[in-house]
This record gives structure tokens, sequence and C-alpha cells, in this order.
């Protein structure tokens, strides 16, 4: 739905964006990772036209980005705020209705969600009065009221006390459930393998890395497996199949990390080690998102 | 455009409903009709001050005549000496103790004016004219003119100021009119200008510190933003100006008819009336005090329609002209102590102009520093204002309202260059240089 296309975007002596491009699948969470500063949120305000790239061009569902398509993204800002001595009912109707809703319409949807997110007493309170975390629920309820086809959340949990992170991801899950596409710009790597179908990574104004993040995990194995077992073992009578990593021992049970050599399954691990010893677990470990963007990351550096 | 009403509506009508708004609103017409009413009713009441009585101790033998009394000076020749009163000035009852020792005529000294209080500059240079006119007097007759003679010397000049139209017709016009209009409106227009250009700074500054800016722009264009505060506010001030004009002109209709009564007001309503029948002709004792009424007068002769069309053009004008440069800086920086360094380039030249008007172009409404300050957009808001009362050629007018609507799409248009930049850049201290760079930014 969303193609972003060898965007650049050039400040003063800084390049944030150096040909980027992404492909956003219709009803997908698509992750947007990178360390800071690496371009994220100018992507990001290309795709929320809030500014315009020097080159390269952003496609939303099949049309060229124009003003037309603000009501049909929502947003929800790193640096986000809401007017102080503003009512709450008052400032979410006002975002509402800047997004093009007929006051009926934004009433309606206010009153919806407020009642679902048990905001239902706040209306008439004026933002000075709410703490961090309710004023993140307006923000969010702000961000999602127009019903955007495509929601950008940068850094959506920071400052959220658990229980709400909680409520909102499952907010999120619900409406990705119903067909919208989020873009999820964040550095916490674990709420992205909990939530992202697909990811880039963008490090130093360039696209480093994209695809599914299922593929990419695969794509990063490197052939590790966690092995539990009973008895005693010498493992250094086994070099040639694999070397180990890391060992534990615990009541009688040893747990090793083994890398395999390359050629070697998990099978001929296995059979070398079933006469000897008694096998409780096998795991292949998977690289973690965070391992990948370390890796990643320090690569490029 | 609907989303500019939007945040029009919004800017506006948050800062109506705020109470310090409220209250401002409702007290500075009473404390202005307050003024008013107080000088009203001393002016007609004819109380300037309090009279002081004074015991004067003479030992001039030269001087042939007593010091005549006046309606806040009572002379009282007393026989005492000088060291007699003195001691005694507490319980005499006597205000000061005026002491003429035995000068020559020629060559008065050593005269004193001696009280238990110092004197105020109004009352010792008063009394030193009433001596200089009674030696003055003296030494007239000494020179052989009669009393008589001497009464009819007395004249009171007012001088009746007339402005000759371009048809060749007199208007009325007066000095004091003039003066006070000029006055009025000048000041008026820059608090306006500082006051409301300084709460678009104020809330653009908000919006940033608050972090709703980029939610905001997510929805809208900067440009879009920038405007409907401009706008909001500027229609907060006209609301303000407009209640003012009404409630201090109903308070102090009101506050009139309290303290100065039924009649009196009928009195010199018709004091008035009767003058302006018989202009022009022949002199009239009118009741009163004439040249307060001639000011009245006046007041109701000056283009009052054109005045204030003018000045809300001009407010308009000169507050878009300024508030725009004040959204810029409001956007450059992350909160007000950082404004400083923008705020003087932007005050210098209002507060140059304000100083310049009050000063020079009241006294040479038509000289070139008048007609450069009213031109120029920097100055003109004020300076125009300035010289309106006392006539301005309309194709100066022109000129100058030309100018100041290129002015302000000039400055709306830097502006919103700066402003689009600034409002996305936190903790980053700004800089002219800064700004400059953001201002040659593509988009």
């Amino acid at each position: 739905m969303l193609s972003v296309k060898n965007i650049v975007k050039q400040y003063a002596t800084h390049r944030a964006l150096d040909d980027v491009s992404l492909e956003i699948e219709q009803g997908k969470i698509f992750g947007l990772l990178g360390p800071n500063g690496a371009g994220k949120t100018s992507l990001i305000r290309i795709i929320t036209q809030i500014t315009a790239p020097d080159s390269g061009e952003v496609i939303f569902n099949g049309q060229r980005l124009n003003s037309d398509h603000i009501s049909q993204i929502g947003y929800l800002p790193e640096e986000r705020g809401l007017y102080k001595k503003m009512e709450i009912g008052e400032q979410v109707m006002y975002l509402a209705k800047l997004k093009g809703l007929s006051t009926a319409e934004a009433t309606k949807r206010i009153k919806y969600w407020f009642e679902r997110l048990e905001m239902g007493s706040w209306w008439n309170k004026k933002v000075e009065d709410l703490s961090k975390g309710m004023q993140q629920k307006v923000q969010f309820v702000a961000t999602v009221l127009h019903q955007p086809e495509l929601i950008i959340l940068d850094e959506p949990f920071s400052g959220f006390d658990p229980v709400n992170a909680d409520i909102i991801k499952n907010e999120i899950l619900e409406l990705n459930k119903q067909g919208c596409t989020f873009i999820f710009s964040t550095h916490r790597m674990e709420s992205v393998e909990e939530l992202c179908d697909q990811i880039a990574l963008i490090h130093k104004s360039k696209k480093i890395l994209d695809g599914s993040v299922e593929d990419i995990r695969h794509q990063y194995r490197n052939n590790t497996f966690w092995l539990e077992y009973q008895g005693d073992y010498n493992t250094s009578q086994a070099t040639e199949l694999f070397h180990v990593l890391q060992t534990d021992e615990h009541k009688g049970l040893t747990r090793i990390k083994v890398q395999l050599q390359n050629g070697t399954t998990a099978n001929q691990l296995l059979s070398a080690l079933l006469p000897h010893v008694a096998i409780h677990r096998l795991d292949e470990v998977i690289p973690t998102m965070n391992d990948i963007f370390i890796e990643k990351v320090k690569q490029t550096n | 455009m609907n989303k500019i009403l939007l945040i029009i509506q919004r800017e506006y009508l948050s800062r109506v409903k705020k109470k310090s708004f409220i209250v401002m609103t409702l007290l500075t017409p009473i404390i202005i009709a307050g003024f008013y009413g107080i000088a009203i009713y001393f002016s007609v009441q004819g109380i300037t001050g309090t009279v002081n009585k004074i015991a004067v101790v003479n030992e001039n033998k030269t001087l042939t005549t007593q010091l005549p009394s006046t309606k806040n000076r009572t002379y009282v020749y007393v026989p005492q000496s000088l060291k007699e009163i003195k001691s005694s000035i507490n319980k005499s009852g006597y205000d000061y103790i005026l002491y003429l020792p035995d000068f020559s005529i020629d060559d008065p000294k050593g005269i004193q004016l001696l009280g238990s209080k110092q004197a105020g500059l109004a009352l010792s240079s008063k009394i030193s004219d009433d001596i200089e006119e009674l030696i003055r007097n003296q030494k007239l007759k000494a020179s052989g003119i009669a009393q008589k003679d001497l009464d009819k010397l007395k004249t009171s000049v007012e001088i009746d100021t007339k402005k000759i139209a371009d048809t060749g017709k007199e208007e009325d016009s007066s000095a004091g009119a003039s003066t006070i209009i000029a006055y009025v409106s000048g000041i008026l227009m820059f608090m306006f200008i500082m006051l409301y250009g300084v709460q678009v700074m104020r809330g653009v500054i908000e919006e940033k510190t608050n972090r709703i800016i980029e939610v905001m722009i997510s929805s809208v264009k900067p440009f879009q933003l920038m405007m409907g505060k401009i706008i909001g506010i500027a229609l907060v001030g006209l609301t303000q100006f407009i209640l003012w004009i009404v409630l201090t002109a109903s308070i102090s209709t009101v506050a009139m008819k309290a303290f100065v009564g039924d009649k009196e007001m009928k009195q010199s309503i018709q004091a008035t009336e009767v003058q302006t029948k018989n202009m022009p002709g022949a002199k009239v004792a009118a009741a009163g005090n004439p040249a307060f009424s001639n000011i009245q007068k006046s007041l109701t002769n000056l283009p009052v329609t054109k005045i204030i069309t003018v000045f809300v053009f001009f407010f308009i004008g000169g507050y878009l002209f300024y508030s725009a440069l004040y959204a810029a800086i409001g956007s450059a920086v992350d909160n007000e102590t950082e404004t400083q360094q923008f705020m003087m380039p932007v005050m210098m030249p209002l507060l140059f102009g304000y100083i310049l008007s009050l000063s020079v172009v009241t006294n040479d409404p038509y000289g070139p520093l008048a007609f450069w300050l009213s031109v120029i957009p920097f100055t003109s808001p004020i300076a125009m204002m300035v010289r309106l009362p006392y006539g301005v050629p309309d194709w100066q007018l022109a000129l100058s309202m030309g100018l100041m609507i290129i002015g302000f799409i000039g400055t709306v248009w830097i502006a919103s260059r700066i402003y689009r930049v600034g409002i996305l850049m936190y903790g980053k201290k700004a800089s002219f240089k800064e700004m400059i760079k953001w201002f040659a930014y593509k988009n």
C-alpha cells in the first residue's frame, strides 16, 4: 500500500536519507528500526508530508502522496504532547476535526474510544491534571480516531507502564486485524519480534536490511543450538562436529551452547551424543532482532 | 481553508475563555473611566488643587500695594515679625510664610518661602509670578499709567487653530484635541502590537514545549497553523479593543452622571452648543473653561470614522507585520528565556517609532521625519496614527497603507519559511545565521 522509492533528503551539511526504498504491504505491521539519528524520523516526516524529499517519491495506494492522504494517515510522533490548558474532550475533538471529521461523527467515535479505554470520566479534565501515561492514552486515541488506513507510531510504548502498554498493544493488534497497516518505529527490539511482520533497518541514512522478521531471523541463524543432557561427555572429542560456546551445570544437568561446524546437521550432533548421555532438550538458537540489530550496526560501523 | 478556520476558532476561544482575559477586559475600562471621571470632575468643579494660606511678612517699604489673593492662594499680611510667626507656624493655621525683605524694587532679593512642609515647584513659581506682576504693575504706575489702563492691559489669549481644507473651507480643529488623539492612538497601537505580538510568540513556544507541534503539522501545514494563530490572536485583540471602547464609554457616562450630576452636565453641553452656534463670529464668553470646551468641540469635528477605520487597518497591518516576526522567533527557540537576543532587534524599530512619534511627530506632523516614519512599515502604524488627527494628505495615507500591505506580506512570507523549519528543531540553540539557513531550505 505504501512504496517509498529512492528517497533522498539532504539538510545543509547532513544527508538524512540516502536513496532509501521500502515496500509496505497492506495489513502488515512494519517495523522501522535504527539507532538514534539514523534517519527514521526524517523518513516518517516525509511519509506524513511534514517535509518533502529532495528526490524520490512516495506512492500511497497507487497514487503519488498528496494532501488528500493526510486524513488516511494517523501519526503518533515520538515528541508528542497536548495543549496543557485544554480539556481532553475538546482537544481530541479539535484534532479529529483537523483530520476532517464532522462534529457529530467525532463525538460518536471519541465516546466509543473513551469507553473502550476506560477514559469515560476524562472528558472535562484538563491535560495538566493527567499523568503521563493517561496523556499517552489520549494521544493514542487522537491518532486512531479518524480511522486511518495507515498508522505511524514512533516509540509508542515509551512512558507507558506495563499494564497500559499491554492495553495499547492489544488495541494495535485489534486494529491490525481490522485491516490497518502500521509503521512502527522503535529501538525496543522485543516489541518488534512480538508485533512486526516486516522490518527495515536504517543506519547512517541508508537502509541496510529489510524483509520479514521470520526470514531475517532464519537468515541469520548460524547453526547454534542449546543442548541439555544428563551424564558425562567429553565435548573435546567431537571438535570436528561442533565447538562449545558456553557450558552450565545445574543439579546433574548439563547445558551447553554449541555451534556446529559447516555442513554438520543437528541429527549428526544427536547421534554423536546419544550413546553417551540422556538428551533432555535440543533448541536451535535463532538470533533475536536485538542480536541482528547490534551485529548489523556494528558491521557497518 | 476549513482547517485555518478551526485553528482560528481554537486560538480565539482558548484565549477569550481565560480568566486573565476576562479580568483584564473588565478592569481596564473601569480604571480608564475612573481616571477620566476624576479628571472631568475636577475640571467641572474647578478644583485644581488645595488652597494655600500664606502669611506675608512684609518688611519692604517700596512695595505700595499688597499681593492679591487668588483661587488657590490666600495672602494674609500679618503684623508679626518673621521670628514671631516662625515660632508659631503650626498653631497659626498658615501653610506657608512669605518673607519680603526690604529690597530695592529694581533688584528684588532675599525673598523666602517658609513652611513646615516644602513648597512644591508649581506653588513657588506661581508665587514668584504674583510678585513679579505686583512689581511690574507698580513700575508701570510709576511711569504714569492709570489703574484703569492697567486693567485693560490684561487679556487672556486663546488661539483658535483652524485648518483650511482643499476646498478652501475652514475646518475647526484644535492642536490640543489632535495631540490628545495622537497620543492615545499612538500609545494604544504600540501597546496592542507589543501585547498581542508577544502572545503569538508565546503561543508558538507553548506548542513547541508541549510537543504538540508535530501532531499538529501532520494534519495541517505549518503556514496554516501560523496564520491561524496570528489571525485568532488578532481577533482576540480586536474583541478586547471593542469591549474596552464600549465599556469605557458606558462606564464613563454613568460615572460622569454620578460625579457631576445632571444639571452641570446639561450646562456644560449647553455652553458648548451655544459656542458652536455662534461660531464663527463674535467672541463667546462661555461658562466654564473655554479651552476645555474647545477641545471637546474639536473632538467632535475630527474625522472619527476615518480615524477608527485607519486605526483598525494599521492595527491589523502592524500587528500582522510584527506578529509574523514574533512567530518566527517563537519557532526558533525552546523556551521564553532564549527569546531575549531576538526580541531586541524586533522591538527596536517599534520602540524607536513610538518615541519619535510622540516627540518629533506631534511637534512637526508635516516634516520629512514624520513623513518617512509614517510610510515605512516598521514605524508607520504608530507614526501614521499620531499624524492622522493633524490631517494627512490622501496620497501619503494611501502610500503608507500600500507599503504596510506589502510589508506584512513580506514578513509573513519570511517568517513562515523560518517557522516551518524552526518548529521541528528541538534543543538546538538558534542563531540568526541558523535562521537564514532555515529560510533557504527548500521544503
